[in-house]
């Protein structure tokens, strides 16, 4: 018996935590694995399987990796039309596989394929899509507690989606800890409980109405991880010589505010921020950033802050626990000079 | 052919008015005055480049009050051929599930070939009204945008996106749905004369979601998400110390290293 509610949905009738798997050519976005762990957690307080999700060719190891990072399941959508990717196929698929299988949780990292194709499978299933989301939880009937940054981060709000189904969220990549891989983790299963499961692909290359023509990617840099990070802004004016000599000094990894890497002096992997990533470094060291609560919302979860600005009115001071008022391009080698008198190399090992 | 060139803008807070309440710490939004939303205008520019290379008619759109009819004239200004006001207050509580719908149907309704949006809003920033129009429509859609060829020979539009650590370049057929990254399109200055009309003769078209044949499809009863609750974001606590000297930096670096 279906107990239907007013949005005309059984919720009843929908289970598992599904956790989007984000593969490029057999690379892996760390925000998967950040979201599979996190993922666990939810299952174990709702008792459900946590399913993943791979669309892509060629998946083995992924879908192994999957289960070694803790999926009970792997669906897995294998087909060349799915590489590389596009909005298209990749949200007709993944429908098709939400509308079969009918999951009650869904999560998908927030980048920029994350965030292009959710709404391709959040609108025709009329899911509730909560995007860009910070914390997760689950109250004790299996209602999705999605908590996001509202009015730049002064604000978290708790989004939930009570009628209908799936319930949805990007998330942003760096807030979680992914999971430690563990190649025992999916001993035990018996042949008959096969828990790669290959599902059907409702894709044809015919139907797309888009074509990828041509694709550059480079190495991905992960500054989620970095303990130490010396950031450079608009103010830096392409001169990147003494934000590097600085980070050597420090042992720190480089990234930028979205102002430098719109200028295509850092590459959008080091992006701080709102729309780059969530940093939580102990040491954050802020060159010609002004601090725009965009940039904020990205690293004010750092230790200790340290900023360099020219202009005494800028708002990093604030958002700074010392500051100094001065060009980046003095301050830089005579603090890595500083620091390297005081041998500092022998504290970092 | 004239290709009918939709773009979606925004009336937000301004947030770079947003001051800080001395009392609390907290930022202070009532305040700040109604802008465009700075995406939106990089909208506008792509909008007007593809019609500095192809026959095209531009037309803005937005859903709001008719307070935020300012918006719209700004997009006169810049250029656009003209302005559409979608306002109801059905629309009130709307989440991005009956907003996408309704702009997708506004765009179906002025016959788009190409819609587009920046790439979020800085207000309420999901980034998911953009891919909400093209999946309403089943229409292609290309977010991240950085650069635009348009192809009118094939009826299609190349984009390149930035993708994380590189660039894609692809080809969407029409109708699609475009969300441009923010900062790649400079946004031309309006010219006096088109200002002048904008703000004395020009009325944007008004149009109710009965319109739109939407009147049951919009609104809070419909829209798939709520807000259960709100709670204040402690700020983070900061020294902010500015010290003078070079030394005075190091030792607090020396102490977090050790
Ligand atoms: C939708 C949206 C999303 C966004 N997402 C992000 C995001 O994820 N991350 C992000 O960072 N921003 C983001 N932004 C942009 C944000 O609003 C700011 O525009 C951006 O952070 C400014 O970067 P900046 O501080 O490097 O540059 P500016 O604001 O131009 O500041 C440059 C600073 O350098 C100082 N300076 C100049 N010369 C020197 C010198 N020689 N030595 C030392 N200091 C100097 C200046 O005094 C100034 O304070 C977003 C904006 C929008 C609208």
């Amino acid at each position: 018996m279906s107990e239907q509610n007013d949005a005309g949905i059984d919720v009843e009738e929908y289970e598992d935590v599904w956790v989007f798997v984000e593969e490029h050519a057999g690379e892996v976005m760390p925000v998967s694995w950040e979201l599979l762990a996190e993922g666990k957690k939810l299952t174990e307080k709702t008792g459900e399987n946590l399913v993943a999700l791979v669309i892509g060719e060629d998946l083995e190891n992924v879908a192994e990796e999957a289960l070694e990072r803790g999926a009970d399941r792997v669906l897995v959508a294998d087909d060349p039309v799915f590489e590389p990717y596009r909005a298209d196929p990749y949200g007709a698929q993944f429908r098709a596989m939400v509308e079969e299988r009918k999951p009650s949780i869904v999560l998908i990292g927030g980048t920029h394929t994350g965030r292009d194709f959710a709404g391709r499978v959040a609108v025709p299933t009329h899911a509730g899509l909560t995007a860009d989301v910070t914390e997760i939880d689950v109250d004790d009937d299996g209602l999705l507690q999605a908590r996001r940054p509202a009015f730049g981060g002064d604000i978290l709000a708790t989004i939930l989606c009570e009628e209908h189904r799936p319930q949805m969220a990007t998330i942003r990549p760096g807030v979680f800890e992914p999971g430690e891989s563990d190649p025992d983790a999916d001993d035990g299963r018996t042949a008959d409980d096969e828990a790669i499961i290959p599902v059907d692909v409702v894709v044809d290359e015919a139907d797309t109405i888009s074509e990828v023509l041509e694709r550059e990617v480079g190495d991905t840099a992960d500054i989620t991880e970095a303990e130490r990070i010396v950031a450079v802004g608009a103010g830096v004016e392409g001169d990147l010589g003494p934000a590097i000599e600085l980070a050597e000094a420090l042992d720190a990894e480089l990234a930028a505010s979205r102002a430098a890497v719109d200028e295509g002096w850092v590459d959008g992997s080091r992006q701080v921020g709102q729309t780059g990533k969530t940093v939580r470094p102990e040491l954050y060291v802020a060159l010609g950033i002004s601090g725009a609560i965009q940039h904020i919302e990205g690293m004010n979860k750092s230790g200790t802050v340290i900023a360099v600005n020219t202009d005494p009115n800028a708002p990093i001071f604030e958002h700074a626990d010392y500051g100094i008022v001065g060009d980046f391009a003095d301050v830089c080698p005579e603090l890595a000079a500083t620091l390297a008198d005081r041998d500092l190399t022998e504290v970092v090992q | 052919m004239t290709w009918t060139i939709v773009v979606g803008v925004k009336q937000v807070p301004d947030a770079a008015e947003v001051g800080i309440d001395p009392d609390t710490g907290r930022l202070d939004r009532a305040n700040a005055p109604a802008v465009m939303n700075p995406p939106d205008r990089d909208a506008l520019e792509a909008a007007l480049s593809i019609k500095d290379e192809v026959d095209a008619r531009i037309v803005a759109m937005t859903m709001g009050p008719p307070m935020a009819t300012p918006v719209l004239e700004e997009a006169i200004a810049m250029g656009c051929d003209d302005a559409v006001l979608i306002t109801d207050r059905a629309f009130a509580g709307s989440d991005t599930w009956p907003t996408s719908l309704t702009l997708a149907k506004a765009a179906e309704k002025l016959g788009a070939d190409i819609v587009l949006a920046g790439e979020e809003t800085t207000d309420s920033s999901t980034g998911q009204v953009p891919p909400g129009i093209a999946a309403h429509n089943g229409w292609a859609q290309l977010t991240y945008v950085e650069a635009i060829e348009p192809r009118p020979e094939e009826n299609r539009l190349v984009a390149t996106r930035d993708v994380e650590g590189g660039y894609e370049r692809v080809a969407a057929d029409l109708p699609v749905v475009v969300a441009v990254a923010y900062g790649e399109f400079e946004p031309r200055p309006a010219g006096l004369h088109r200002k002048i009309y904008a703000e004395n003769d020009f009325e944007p078209i008004e149009w109710t979601a009965e319109d739109l044949g939407i009147e049951d499809e919009v609104g809070l009863d419909v829209s798939p998400t709520s807000v259960g609750g709100m709670e204040t974001v402690q700020p983070v606590e900061r020294k902010g110390e500015v010290v003078e000297e070079i030394g005075d930096l190091a030792d607090p670096i020396t102490e977090v290293l050790s």
